[in-house]
């Protein structure tokens, strides 16, 4: 069964059930009229948005998972609906001049629906609002859900290209340093090979949780690719920024990561480097940030490491 | 089974699909993508891979390449499936590369094996006085799939070696191509030394590194595993694809200025069906010619650092501005802009 039958069947049956209802009291109490009397303006208009509010209730039932605002706002789309759908059956029965229950069922449901429905827009917005807070320190003043990362639930390489520019003009506008942490897991590729690939996506989303906690409510952590992150941090000095890629580093070694099949535990050590902006173009950072990198690399502690 | 012929073509199907495919089919499910659209169009059943007996061409091989990279839809998709490739779980090849007692050893099998573990790309080894080089080659017409592939195949060996040797290799990575938007991705996965717009496909490491004895391989396991592999190309009939066996052909007999003719007599088939094939594979006789021509010069001038007019001479040309034009032909470059360029 598909998972909007399966998850609002009931709501689905009732709006179903209750449509059906109206056009029986209609067929029952009126008589049907001939094609000619037919006003296809009317039918066009009315029949129309019929369908598309119900295509609204398949999008939004598809789209949310089920809950207070989802409730609210189909609540609310079912009335309408309810509404439009008696007045277009309206244009192809005639009701019996003593008959007005049939202005009610027009007319009363439409002003109830769209209460609920600002209702649920409202509620919606606040809702927005806790997500928003919650992907604090993975986007900063824009979202663009194409670049999001597949495998951890930040932003990938493109997306971070796109936020250092913009912090790079706010800094220099701003007269604010601006600095780059980068990190990258050791032997990420033989943790791979010996524990298999499922287990390293796993390393790498624990990773990112970790990660998170140890940033600043201002900075904003990317995944460039593979096990290589990258946390901007505005209104950084070359010092800080340096105090917290060594902090960052400190919490990787300390993470006590179980493995997902026998949790053992898989001792993971990071290199770090961070750099600080100069008077240059967003791609140039990041190629002094790798350099930087593999530089960090190279030293003697961190192969023994 | 065996298949008629010493080569291998775009449509011979030999390739278990339970060995590279399967790792690209892993790659989609880890991604929870669903195996019938990967599948799609490739002629090919999930039920088959999981039997363990379906073969496919290296064509239907693409297809599923092709079915991966729309539905991933990620930059690093060839990335991580270059890590799962070697040294694989494709039978007794698999168990010689992984038993080689030195760089050396790996790099000889898995030229040696190419068809086994590597049949959509040819690894080249080319050793000089101080290096060893690994050119990458087309073997059966990849077309819009060559980038994945060199990029999957170049992480593949890259990521292979360091697992054997316990260390990282310096490889220095050079790409035909230009520079690709997710350049990041080169980055974390081969390492800071890559170059774009080279003309070649090749990986190269300074030769100290060939020798350098690997802990844990076992001699004897390696020969019994090689002798298995041997005999499992002997059984298909063929080691190598056309385009590569063309090429190999070619760089032998450059300095003879082989033609359609002669080259389609020394493959036992006429003009007309050699350059038919060569249309199968999305080429023709002289992109292939000029390809070798290109390659053998580069090694020329950048190895052996020879002049032009030596070059010109090597490759049989008579008049330096005809060798110039034709250069510029294969290349987009005059020669000597192109030898400032590489360096």
């Amino acid at each position: 069964m598909p998972p909007l039958l399966k998850f609002h069947a009931w709501k689905l049956a009732g709006l179903l059930l209750l449509a059906n209802l109206g056009l029986l009291a209609h067929l029952i109490a009126g008589n049907i009229k001939p094609t000619s009397e037919w006003d296809w303006t009317d039918i066009f208009g009315e029949g129309g948005s019929t369908l598309l509010v119900l295509l609204w209730i398949g999008l939004l039932l598809k789209s949310r998972p089920a809950g207070r605002v989802t409730s609210l706002l189909f609540c609310g789309l079912a009335c309408l609906f309810f509404s439009l759908w008696m007045d277009s059956i309206d244009e192809f029965v005639q009701l019996p001049a003593g008959v007005n229950w049939d202005k009610w069922l027009e007319s009363g449901p439409m002003p109830v629906g769209f209460i609920l429905v600002t209702l649920g827009i409202y509620h919606w917005h606040r809702e927005q609002l806790a997500i928003s807070a919650q992907m604090e320190k993975r986007e900063r003043l824009f979202r663009e859900h194409r670049l999001f990362d597949k495998l951890t639930p930040l932003g990938a390489a493109d997306y971070l290209r796109l936020q250092v520019q913009q912090a790079l003009q706010q800094s220099r506008a701003e007269g604010q340093p601006l600095s780059l942490v980068i990190l990258d897991l050791n032997d990420f590729d033989r943790l791979n090979r010996e524990h298999g690939h499922a287990e390293g996506d796993s390393v790498l989303q624990s990773l990112t949780q970790l990660l998170l906690l140890n940033l600043r409510r201002q900075d904003l952590l990317c995944r460039l690719a593979g096990d290589r992150f990258v946390a901007l941090l505005p209104s950084t000095g070359a010092q800080q920024a340096q105090q917290i890629a060594s902090e960052l580093q400190d919490a990787v070694r300390h993470l006590a990561y179980r493995s997902q099949r026998n949790g053992e535990r898989l001792h993971l050590v990071a290199a770090v480097a961070s750099v600080l902006a100069q008077d240059e173009d967003g791609d140039s950072l990041l190629k002094r940030l790798n350099l930087a990198l593999a530089r960090a690399k190279q030293t003697p502690a961190a192969k023994r490491a | 089974m065996a298949v008629k012929g010493s080569w291998y073509e775009r449509d011979s199907r030999f390739i278990a699909a339970h060995h590279q495919p399967a790792l690209l089919l892993d790659l989609a499910l880890a991604r929870e993508l669903d195996s019938h659209r990967l599948l799609r169009g490739s002629g090919l059943f999930h039920e088959d891979i999981l039997s363990g007996q379906a073969r496919i061409s290296p064509q239907q091989f693409l297809q599923l390449i092709d079915n991966a990279r729309r539905l991933l839809d990620a930059d690093d998709s060839s990335f991580l499936f270059g890590q799962r490739l070697l040294p694989g779980h494709y039978g007794a090849a698999s168990q010689a590369l992984q038993q080689a007692g030195n760089l050396h050893q790996a790099l000889t099998l898995l030229v040696h094996l190419r068809a086994l573990l590597s049949p959509l790309l040819a690894p080249r080894l080319v050793l000089d006085e101080q290096h060893v080089h690994v050119v990458w080659l087309d073997a059966c017409g990849c077309g819009e799939q060559r980038r994945f592939m060199l990029e999957a195949s170049m992480t593949a060996l890259a990521s292979c070696s360091r697992w054997l040797a316990g260390e990282r290799l310096p490889w220095q990575f050079e790409f035909a191509h230009e520079q690709p938007r997710y350049i990041e991705q080169y980055w974390v996965h081969l390492g800071e030394d890559v170059a774009f717009a080279r003309q070649v496909d090749m990986m190269s490491l300074p030769r100290e590194y060939l020798a350098r004895p690997w802990a844990g391989a076992s001699l004897t396991a390696r020969q019994v595993a090689e002798h298995q592999s041997l005999a499992q190309l002997e059984a298909l009939g063929f080691s190598a694809g056309l385009l590569d066996r063309l090429y190999a052909h070619l760089r032998t007999h450059i300095r003879e200025a082989p033609n359609l003719d002669s080259v389609a007599q020394a493959f036992a088939m006429s003009p007309a069906t050699l350059k038919r094939k060569l249309g199968k594979h999305g080429s023709h006789f002289q992109e292939q010619l000029d390809l070798v021509r290109k390659h053998v010069a580069l090694y020329l001038y950048r190895v052996k650092g020879y002049s032009n007019d030596e070059v010109a001479a090597y490759l049989q040309f008579h008049d330096s501005t005809n060798f110039r034009r034709s250069f510029k032909r294969w290349t987009g470059f005059s020669p000597s802009a192109l030898r400032q360029l590489l360096g």
